[in-house]
């Protein structure tokens, strides 16, 4: 199958069950289509249901919510990150028929990222194992006597011993008379624990890694030893990200003013202020007045119902920086001049959702409050279209 | 009336710029600041000893990071030198660039570096627009930078098709112009015959408000050199570009009061109305050469040509539909791109008058205007739709 | 004109929070110098020829003579003297030990400019300018200068 950085369109598919978190799935019940046109290329189906993966290639993209489209060669590159999917989602080298958040949002919540190991030159176990006394870590096994045989299967292996004695470390071919572990293994899974590459438990636990004696040496061993370093490593270079999620607390003084405006709400009341000078209204109320720039004292309740002068349907929204949650989309903020308000001085709200197809510049709305308005934000629930 | 008289002129000797992308794990902020820097000290053919002052900006909750100035005189060549840092939303770089001209007029220092920069991939853009709101109210409602009302508006007044053709236009035209531009972050490659696909499938993402349309999110640093008169003549590298005036607009009030049933004047209008006004500028179109707008948005872009040109009814998009605005057009606009293509945020006001600058010099690269470029108009943008212009001269003939 | 004669019985405080996530980029350099603390347990510098200085933390270009020296690296040892210090007396999340701690400026062999860090295994009240310190790496590595855990004395 034709590669593309590395790897093909299929092996995304293939390991996508293995890259599935099904606790990060539960409450997910969505078919999506995938179709990579082009060389390499294919469709297929990922049937997600309350936490249960199917992946199945098929003929037709059938019974799908969302469809991804790219040719194959954007399909990989952007499931890689070598092409930025932004990017390819606005140039429409990448296609997405239905929600493109979801690219953005699901995807990478129930999905580990697909990466291809890169392919270094092998270095064989027995180069490793004639860099272990300079390794050594005298320091770590003070007072330490022990044989531990390394038993290594296959091409490249062969047999030695690690003699720790006397603050010093000798590595022997073949096996010593009283070994205190033995470790048994395929050359290339103990070079692959040594480059990093294949995780030590997990191959332990596999089966891949078999040890013979005492169990709390053989787990003792790694610490009298500096980690191994692939002198090969300089070709790809590793380049350290650090991520840190901050948040500092914060209070904020309400002042009078923003405070009567709060006090009005909690009364169900749109308490504006009013410019001595030129007369105009502000919503929310400020200290001052804008444009003549003297203290504004008197408050006057504007509305309950106004106009509409604009709005907007949003159907993208930010992600809180803090918890990652987003807004049900669409929704409508619009900029409503309230009964006795002056005419430039909108105020933004939210509108009902079952309104926003029938919305249009120039209705008249009208306030759906909280039962019980403790003074908040949350007292007014949102606009609704008057009728 | 304010006069705006200096003490004496200013120009750019030196402009540095990075590239730009998203994908700039290899250098951490204070190594892509020198770059910048360094590119504009070999330009200028100058040394960080003949740097007086340095003038430092970025939106700094961008990267979630406080005072990154202090941090970056490693890279900036601060030590031991007077610095100013200024951090001012959208406009950043054009009001670096603005402060650093009213330091060389002042006659407190002979010669400035400015730098802009922005580092997106290191912090949270989201994050730091949210945070600009009043956290007792506003933060609520906060939907970030975007909005479609704009979009709506051109619809209502020029009818859907025309609008959406204009707005589209105008993006393709400007991945052209960056698809030119060694140094632009975007460049798809778009095709004027892609215009009918990208109306109808682009996503959507507030009205007519597509991903299209919108501008980049990019990382990069921009520095320039500017010098006083005398200094200029004297052995500097390339032509200097002389800075005319400069005006900056601001409202104070709260965003929902644009959209009431009576519209304020937007600061694009009053600022080019003042600047025009006090320079004898009476034919705008007619007296520059390029125009580096900031664009946020093709949509805002085509909306704002006709506020910064002072013109009515449909002129400016009689005048797309010429191409009156191409790269061999009457009146080009943003031969570099623009925002669009690159956005690096701190930097990005700070690209416009380089940009625009380098088109003066001639030597802006594949994206160079063929005729001789002598005045040059040059926009920044910030949050609250605050707006700085700024006019470059060739010579010094006013 | 204050606000001594206002209103106050609609005033309240709002409690919230400001979120501030943000990544690192440590860069070509500052990679390198982590991943030699974290690996091979090695303390670098670079240095420059012209200016026959040596930094630590290693930066790109020489603060002096602006020159190019990325490439110069320099293994500075473990051991070094102690150049300054304070005493940390409080306790914050953000801050690597528990109060109270030394934090001292070290000056490795051959390096010019002095390393911040942990100074640990004696008295505060004991520790003085001149003293001797080495190098003690960190177990559990986080990618991050506390690869050194600290300095102690000789």
């Amino acid at each position: 199958m034709t590669e593309y950085f590395g790897a093909t369109v299929a092996d995304i598919f293939n390991t996508m069950p293995e890259r599935f978190k099904p606790e990060e799935a539960k409450d997910v019940d969505i078919v999506i289509g995938y179709e990579a046109t082009g060389e390499g290329g294919g469709k297929w189906t990922a049937t997600i249901k309350h936490g249960t993966l199917k992946v199945e290639k098929v003929e037709e993209l059938k019974g799908c919510k969302t469809t991804i489209h790219a040719d194959a060669e954007i399909f990989v590159g952007v499931t890689l990150g070598k092409i930025t999917a932004i990017d390819a989602l606005t140039s429409q080298k990448l296609r997405v028929v239905g929600d493109a958040r979801l690219l953005m949002t699901l995807l990478p919540k129930i999905f580990v990222p697909f990466t291809v190991t890169p392919r270094k030159k092998a270095v064989s176990a027995r180069a490793i194992l004639a860099t272990v006394e300079s390794r050594f870590r005298p320091e770590k096994a003070e007072g330490v006597t022990m044989n531990i045989g390394y038993d290594l299967t296959g091409e490249n292996g062969g047999q030695w011993t690690l003699m720790i004695k006397d603050g010093r470390c000798t590595v022997r071919e073949g096996f010593a008379e009283d070994l205190a572990v033995k470790l048994i293994m395929d050359a290339d899974v103990y070079a692959g624990m040594m480059l990093g590459t294949i995780d030590g438990a997990s191959a332990f636990t596999s089966g891949q890694v078999r040890i013979e004696g005492d169990m709390m040496a053989a787990a003792a061993t790694t610490k009298f030893f500096h980690k191994y370093v692939d002198p090969n490593a300089a070709e790809a270079e590793e380049l350290i990200c650090l991520r840190v999620t901050n948040s500092i607390d914060q209070r904020f003084a309400s002042g009078p003013v923003m405070g009567r405006w709060f006090a009005g709400l909690k009364e169900k009341k749109f308490m504006a202020n009013k410019c001595p000078e030129c007369g105009r209204t502000q919503i929310p109320p400020r200290e001052i007045c804008a444009i003549c720039r003297v203290r504004v004292h008197e408050f006057v309740e504007l509305g309950p119902k106004g106009t509409v002068t604009n709005f907007d349907i949003v159907y993208f929204a930010s992600p809180d920086p803090l918890t990652g949650a987003v807004r049900d989309t669409p929704y409508t903020p619009i900029y409503v001049v309230l009964d006795g308000a002056s005419e430039q001085d909108a105020f933004a709200f939210e509108l009902k959702k079952e309104d926003i197809d029938r919305i249009k510049v120039g209705a008249k709305v009208r306030p759906v409050w909280a039962d019980k308005p403790t003074g908040s934000f949350r007292d007014v629930l949102y606009f609704e279209l008057d009728r | 009336m304010k006069k705006h008289k200096k003490n004496r002129n200013v120009a750019i000797i030196g402009i540095g710029q990075t590239s730009l992308s998203s994908h700039k794990e290899d250098q951490n902020q204070v190594e892509m600041v020198q770059e910048a820097v360094i590119n504009a000290l070999q330009d200028a053919h100058l040394t960080i000893d003949d740097i007086d002052c340095i003038v430092h900006g970025n939106m700094e909750l961008f990267e979630m990071q406080f005072a990154p100035d202090l941090w970056h005189s490693l890279g900036t060549g601060a030590y031991g030198k007077d610095e100013y840092r200024i951090t001012t939303g959208g406009t950043t770089g054009m009001t670096l660039v603005c402060a650093a001209d009213n330091l060389v007029a002042s006659g407190l220092y002979d010669t400035v570096l400015a730098i802009g920069l922005e580092k997106l991939q290191e912090g949270n853009t989201t994050g730091g627009i949210t945070n600009m709101a009043d956290p007792l109210w506003f933060r609520n409602l906060q939907t970030g930078a975007l909005t479609g009302t704009t979009a709506a508006e051109m619809i209502s007044e020029f009818g859907e098709e025309r609008a959406k053709r204009a707005a589209m236009k105008y993006r393709i035209m400007m991945d052209k112009h960056a698809v030119l531009n060694p140094r632009a972050h975007r460049r798809f490659g778009l095709e004027y015959e892609q215009a009918e696909d990208l109306m109808a499938n682009s996503p959507q993402l507030v009205g007519e408000l597509r991903l299209i349309h919108m501008c980049s999110q990019s990382d990069g640093a921009c520095a320039m050199i500017f010098t006083s008169e005398k200094k200029a003549g004297k052995g500097t590298g390339k032509p200097p570009v002389w800075i005319r005036d400069h005006i900056q607009g601001h409202r104070e009030e709260t965003i929902p009061n644009l959209f009431g049933a009576v519209k304020p004047e937007m600061t694009h209008h009053y600022c080019a109305r003042k600047l025009y006004e006090r320079n004898g500028i009476t034919d705008p179109v007619a007296y520059f050469d390029v125009f580096e707008m900031y664009d946020p948005s093709a949509w805002w872009a085509m909306d704002w040509l006709r506020e910064f040109f002072l013109l009515k009814g449909d002129e400016h998009i009689k005048m797309l539909e010429r191409g009156d605005f191409d790269l061999d057009g009457k009146i080009p606009i943003n031969p570099s791109g623009g925002v669009i293509a690159s956005n690096p945020i701190g930097a990005t006001a700070m690209l416009r008058p380089a940009e625009a600058a380098l088109q003066i010099r001639g030597d802006a690269g594949p994206h160079q205007i063929k005729k001789e470029v002598r005045h040059a108009l040059a926009s920044g943008f910030g949050g609250t739709f605050w707006t700085a212009l700024m006019i470059l001269e060739k010579d010094l003939n006013w | 004109m204050t606000c001594k004669h206002e209103d106050t019985r609609n005033c309240f405080v709002l409690e919230g929070k400001m979120a501030l996530p943000n990544q690192y980029f440590a860069g070509r350099l500052g990679s390198k110098f982590i991943i030699a603390l974290r690996d091979k347990k090695k303390i670098m510098g670079v240095r420059c020829q012209k200016c026959n200085k040596t930094f630590i933390p290693p930066r790109e270009y020489c603060e002096q003579c602006w020159s190019k020296i990325a490439e110069n690296w320099v293994d500075l040892g473990s051991e070094g003297e102690l150049v300054n210090f304070t005493v940390i007396r409080y306790n914050d999340k953000h801050l690597p030990k528990k109060a109270p701690y030394i934090l001292g400026q070290i000056k490795l062999t051959g390096a010019d400019t002095p390393l911040t860090h942990v100074i640990q295994g004696i008295d505060p009240k004991d520790v003085h300018v001149g003293m001797k310190v080495k190098a003690v790496f960190a177990e559990k590595t986080t990618n991050t200068i506390m690869d050194l855990d600290h300095f102690e004395p000789v």
